[in-house]
């Protein structure tokens, strides 16, 4: 049930695009677990119970996942286990007493601590957290990212530890050119609002941020996460197909930051598990070569732009960040200046950068 | 002597402490370069100094009062000093008996010893330097330098002071006392009584104060631990004494932070770094630096032999002093990341955020993984590096607590400072004070201040400078 939204778009994303509009029901979005209400009770000694059991499931993976798909072994498994019991616990002591032998001190385990959410409910969570590789960050409803915590759910990308760079160059931009603090700033296709809200704290209010994104289920996650941050004065969420929605703004952003689906097809199938499975596949598949939406997004930036406005867009790697230069230095002769490729930290290049020439 | 001249006595001290004042203040100004300024003007233009130094950044909204000045042992009216009243070698009681040579001894006497933990000698002879840096001329030429000489002053004057201050209160009760009897004012002298017995239970608190008055004591800090040889056993060992530090840290009251965690491949850790945040962690937290031996049944020897394990542990202040603070250039860093193998980006979600910053040119290191995001791992590995560089700088500059700011690569195994023993018999001993207790169990869960207070105050009660 869960992945039907990702799943109707498996087959041909890229021709169902105009009728995605469709979906746009007005979902509400899910509350991160860790702002839960503590609702639930339980002794101590069956959250431990449960604790055992996880580690055991975690420990009976071992390697598999990362002989199969690159996925987690069981030391990772284990490290989030801690963190679904620090979301889910009210009182954060629990969480380092769970490691200690309870059973040496069966009296600490009588005491009963709160929940935020029912011990039946961590059984099912952690089964699929194994038996179904789904996220750890859908398990939690939410993904630390930067200095943020963003609420995400099925429909909604998790945002990427890549991703935080796209602010960083954003905070280099303009620590140079003033100029640019200032102005419309568009953040396409914004998922969960992630590098939105990221670059709207670095400029510090100076800027106007708009983001879009087609997917309704994107929208109101994002939406939620703009609110939780204090920041719906200054981003505005728009609905439609990249700059579609942005007519009213046509040249005259001082920057455009995407990071738009640019995994090839024929890579959708072999991805790791919690991503090809469990991920909304319009968020990640770029068409035949990947390079759809960037070819797209490049096109547009020439009109959308204002002199001088800066760009920057996430990519799959090394060949697509130089097939995107030399496309721009063809394509768009002499109208871009100060292309950049910048790798990413582990130094796979990662992004291209680069400027609208000023009006002469 | 009628109330009247003892009155006028007192009045005569604190005028006298006032001439000291304006003599100084006429001494001051030509430094300041107002040499034209008459004194007159110079009361009003004391008026509008913290404005000025606002603006120009000079220190003299205060006045500047001088070791010379502080020196000068503050006696009651018939000449008995503090020093007088330990020579008497008066009988202290317990405070339930109004006797007032007995709370005046022992107020004394905790003078005595808080002047000793503060190494009033030193700390003098310290002032008077720094008095003599404060009236060079090309003093603010370099600002950063004069702001730390200038607050170091005033933080010891302030220490002084307090002091002082506390010496003259008891002199004066005792004055009070003597001339309450002398004019049958019984209620003037039940009221002189009293007021001692405050000054003998607050008195002990000082004492305790005095302990923590190292130069960062009051800072946040962050415990290392790492394990000794012996593999998995020390392993285990080093994650007993970790958390014997968690536990303790929280019932102190202190934020404890799990930075940076090396788990050992069957069991405990290899290494591990925690931060505590809150007042006076490192004072309190430095005396457990060095080595930790334990000696018990293994639980992980299937023959149940006896083994002994050993943990080190290290201890860094978090201190906010600019002059310590290394400039670190991002040129310098080496920083590596969980590589997922694949393309990355869109096509791998993990949840491994690791980050290891090295610095090349020392080649010191820091890790964090505790984070849950990549971008925070980074900013807690910064700040564990920050604080190491400090460190090593801190140790450069070798100042008072360098001894305790020590890094695990310093520390020498043989350095060990307590001994837990589990089996055949049961107690923890400190090797330095020689305190022991016969409950390991309680300590192993964080009952750690009575060693800590013991070391503290032995190790600054210990002769060698006599006030
Ligand atoms: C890789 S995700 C990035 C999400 C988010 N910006 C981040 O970095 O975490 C791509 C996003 O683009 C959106 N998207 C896909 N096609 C789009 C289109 N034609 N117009 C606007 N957004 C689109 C998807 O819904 C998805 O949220």
């Amino acid at each position: 049930m869960r992945l039907s939204i990702g799943r109707s778009y498996l087959v041909a994303p890229h021709c169902v695009k105009s009728s995605r509009l469709i979906s746009s029901s007005s979902s509400k979005p899910q509350i991160p677990l860790f702002l839960r209400p503590p609702n639930h009770s339980i002794k101590l000694t069956d959250l431990h119970k449960w604790y055992n059991w996880a580690k055991t499931l975690n420990s009976s993976v071992g390697s598999s996942f990362v002989d199969t798909d690159n996925g987690p072994d069981s030391t990772l498994l284990n490290r989030e286990l801690k963190w679904l019991v620090q979301d889910a616990v009210e009182d954060k002591s629990v969480s380092s007493e769970l490691g200690n032998e309870i059973e040496q001190n069966p009296k600490l385990g009588l005491r009963n601590v709160r929940l935020k959410v029912g011990i039946e409910e961590l059984y099912r969570l952690w089964k699929q957290r194994i038996d179904e590789r789904r996220p750890f960050q859908y398990i939690v409803g939410c993904e630390h990212w930067r200095d943020l915590i963003l609420s995400v759910e099925e429909g909604v990308l998790i945002p990427r530890p890549e991703t935080e760079a796209l602010v960083d160059l954003v905070g280099k931009v303009v620590l140079d050119n003033e100029a640019l603090r200032e102005g419309f700033w568009v953040d396409l296709g914004t998922g969960s609002g992630a590098i939105a809200i990221g670059i709207c704290r670095i400029l510090e209010g100076g800027a106007r941020v708009i983001a879009t994104d087609l997917s309704s289920i994107a929208l109101a996650v994002a939406g939620y996460n703009v609110q939780r941050y204090g920041l719906q004065d200054l981003i505005e969420l728009r609905q439609g197909s990249w700059y579609k929605p942005l007519q009213d703004v046509r040249g005259k952003l001082s920057g455009i930051i995407s990071n738009p689906p640019y995994i090839p097809s024929d890579n959708i199938f072999g991805l790791q598990a919690e991503v090809g499975k469990h991920e909304p596949i319009v968020a990640l598949d770029g068409g035949s070569n990947g390079m759809d939406d960037l070819i797209h997004l490049c096109d547009e930036a020439a009109v959308m732009l204002k002199p001088g406005g800066f760009f920057a867009f996430e990519t799959n790697g090394e060949d697509q960040c130089k097939l995107l230069v030399n496309y721009m230095e063809n394509n768009h002769k002499g109208r871009f200046c100060n292309l950049k490729i910048v790798s990413d930290f582990v130094g796979i290049p990662r992004f291209t950068t680069g400027f609208l020439k000023e009006a002469i | 002597m009628s109330i009247f001249t003892f009155r006028k006595q007192v009045c005569y001290r604190i005028f006298s402490l006032f001439g000291n004042v304006l003599i100084s203040r006429h001494r001051l100004i030509p430094k300041l370069q107002c040499s034209s300024a008459a004194p007159q003007n110079c009361v009003l233009w004391n008026h509008g100094t913290s404005d000025f130094s606002r603006i120009s950044g000079f220190p003299f909204s205060t006045l500047r009062l001088f070791s010379t000045q502080v020196a000068v042992e503050p006696s009651t009216s018939d000449g008995l000093t503090v020093e007088g009243i330990l020579g008497n070698r008066w009988t202290i009681l317990d405070e339930s008996e109004s006797d007032w040579r007995s709370h005046a001894a022992s107020i004394a006497q905790s003078i005595h010893l808080i002047k000793k933990r503060l190494q009033w000698k030193k700390l003098m002879m310290r002032l008077e330097l720094l008095s003599v840096e404060l009236n060079k001329a090309d003093l603010w030429d370099d600002p950063a330098h004069a702001g730390k000489i200038n607050r170091e002053h005033g933080s010891i004057m302030s220490k002084i002071k307090e002091i002082m201050a506390f010496e003259r209160e008891l002199l004066e009760h005792i004055d009070m006392i003597k001339l309450a009897r002398e004019e049958n004012d019984t209620e003037l002298e039940s009221e002189s009584l009293s007021a001692l017995l405050t000054m003998r239970r607050n008195s002990k608190e000082k004492e305790l104060e005095a302990l923590l008055s190292g130069e960062n004591d009051s800072c946040s800090c962050y415990i290392e631990v790492q394990a000794g040889a012996g593999g998995t056993e020390s392993m285990d060992w080093a994650a007993m004494v970790m958390q014997m530090y968690k536990m303790w840290a929280q019932r102190r009251g202190f934020k404890v932070t799990v930075m940076e965690e090396m788990p050992g491949e069957i069991a405990g850790i290899k290494r591990a770094t925690i931060k505590l945040d809150g007042e006076y962690a490192f004072g309190y937290a430095k005396a457990e630096v060095g080595v930790h031996r334990l000696v018990r049944i293994s639980p992980f020897d299937s023959n149940k032999r006896r083994h002994t394990s050993f943990a080190a542990v290290a201890v860094i202040p978090i201190t906010g002093d600019a002059s310590t603070h290394v400039q670190i250039s991002e040129s310098d860093l080496r920083i590596e990341r969980f590589r997922s193998g694949g393309a990355g980006g869109q096509s791998v979600n993990t949840t491994d955020s690791a980050v290891r910053i090295v610095h090349i040119p020392t080649g010191i290191t820091a890790t964090c993984q505790n984070e849950r995001s990549q971008h925070q791992n980074k900013a807690s590995a910064m700040a564990v590096l920050q604080s190491r560089l400090n460190q090593l700088e801190m140790a450069r500059q070798a100042q008072i607590n360098a001894q305790h700011t020590q890094s695990l690569s310093d520390i020498t195994w043989g350095n060990q400072i307590r001994s837990y023993v589990l089996h055949p018999y049961q107690m923890v001993k400190d090797l330095r004070t020689n305190y022991e207790v016969s409950d390991p169990n309680s300590v192993l869960e964080g009952d750690l201040d009575s060693f800590i207070l013991n070391y503290l105050s032995i190790s600054l009660d210990k002769d060698g400078d006599e006030s």
